[in-house]
């Protein structure tokens, strides 16, 4: 059904909430719409707040961070601490001074940071908190529970090295 | 992301997901009103669903421009059993256009942007609806506006 059909049969707002139709423009109406809408947004950027940045900011960490843990795939860049220190760079915060805004040593930031230590409940509970909820708690366990998992997966080493204390396994063949 | 069954009221989850080669079997221009196997070429599709059903509520292609920061709307379609004053579920556009939001952030951050080219009679409409701003012949979205979207369709 063509657009002046659709008009006859809807009213625009009806329109409005079930449509964009395609629009064709010629090279030089082309040309002259990216010029209007380059204009108006340089004006919204300059108005944009540090607020509105931050908040920005923190949906996108937030969004890439949720977009991770859907799926499959294992990167072992995107860390709890990656992530932890993307927050921190978000925040323009130095380690001391977020340490000291969350409640806990400096050490264990920097240990958390560089992925030295894994995060506790509470850790993962502050940092919503100190996000105002925008990043939930929920994520960061996620996202620690996806680096264990990939371990547990894959350590060799580790199943070598506790192999001797298991003194009888089951012996069954199928 | 929620929607709303017009005749209850009731809220009810849905997910966007990229619609994949076999999907355009089952998308037909009678429900959808366009070819949207033409644009696969031109714009990544994404299409709106329950969280338990393959059924497609609502459909959008979009076309990604990295050097602006933006994502263009080029088209967007509920069912047709979703338009009109006889529609089933209120929302769907409201959430294809939302999850494109979210996705603009995602890649952008604080400079991200959404646009469309709106037909002349139904321009001030998505303004009115989306809190969309005007910038001659398009409209956009962004910073405020793109929040504000994202947390009406609760993404």
């Amino acid at each position: 059904m063509s657009y002046k059909k659709l008009l006859k049969q809807y009213t625009p707002e009806e329109l409005a909430e079930s449509f964009v139709f395609p629009v064709k423009l010629t090279p030089k109406q082309q040309k002259e719409a990216d010029r209007e809408l380059a204009e108006a947004r340089q004006k919204s950027q300059a108005a944009m707040t540090d607020e509105q940045r931050l908040y920005a900011g923190l949906l996108q960490l937030r969004f890439q961070l949720e977009d991770y843990l859907k799926g499959d795939q294992y990167d072992p860049a995107l860390t709890f601490g990656y992530f932890l220190d993307r927050y921190l760079q978000l925040n323009h915060k130095k380690k001391k001074e977020f340490a000291k805004e969350i409640q806990i040593h400096e050490t264990l930031l920097s240990h958390l940071i560089s992925n030295r230590r894994e995060p506790n409940d509470s850790i993962m509970i502050r940092l919503e908190l100190h996000s105002n909820n925008i990043i939930p708690a929920i994520d960061w366990y996620k996202l620690a529970e996806k680096e264990k998992e990939y371990h547990i997966r894959t350590d060799n080493s580790l199943r070598e090295k506790e192999s001797p204390f298991v003194t009888h396994s089951l012996q069954l063949t199928f | 992301m929620i929607i709303t069954e017009v005749s209850g009221k009731k809220a009810i989850l849905v997910i966007v997901q990229r619609v994949e080669t076999p999907d355009f079997k089952g998308i037909t221009k009678k429900q959808f009103f366009f070819r949207w196997d033409q644009l696969k070429d031109e714009a990544d599709i994404y299409k709106l669903t329950f969280t338990d059903s393959p059924a497609i509520l609502g459909l959008v292609g979009l076309i990604d421009i990295p050097a602006e920061y933006r994502i263009e709307i080029k088209l967007l379609a509920v069912s047709k059993e979703n338009m009109g004053s006889g529609k089933r579920y209120e929302g769907i556009a409201g959430c294809l256009i939302a999850y494109t939001a979210r996705e603009a952030l995602k890649k952008y951050g604080g400079l991200a942007a959404v646009s469309l080219k709106p037909k002349t009679e139904i321009r001030q409409h998505y303004i009115n609806k989306y809190g969309m701003k005007p910038a001659g012949q398009q409209v956009y979205l962004d910073g405020q506006e793109l929040f504000d979207l994202i947390n009406t369709y609760e993404i």
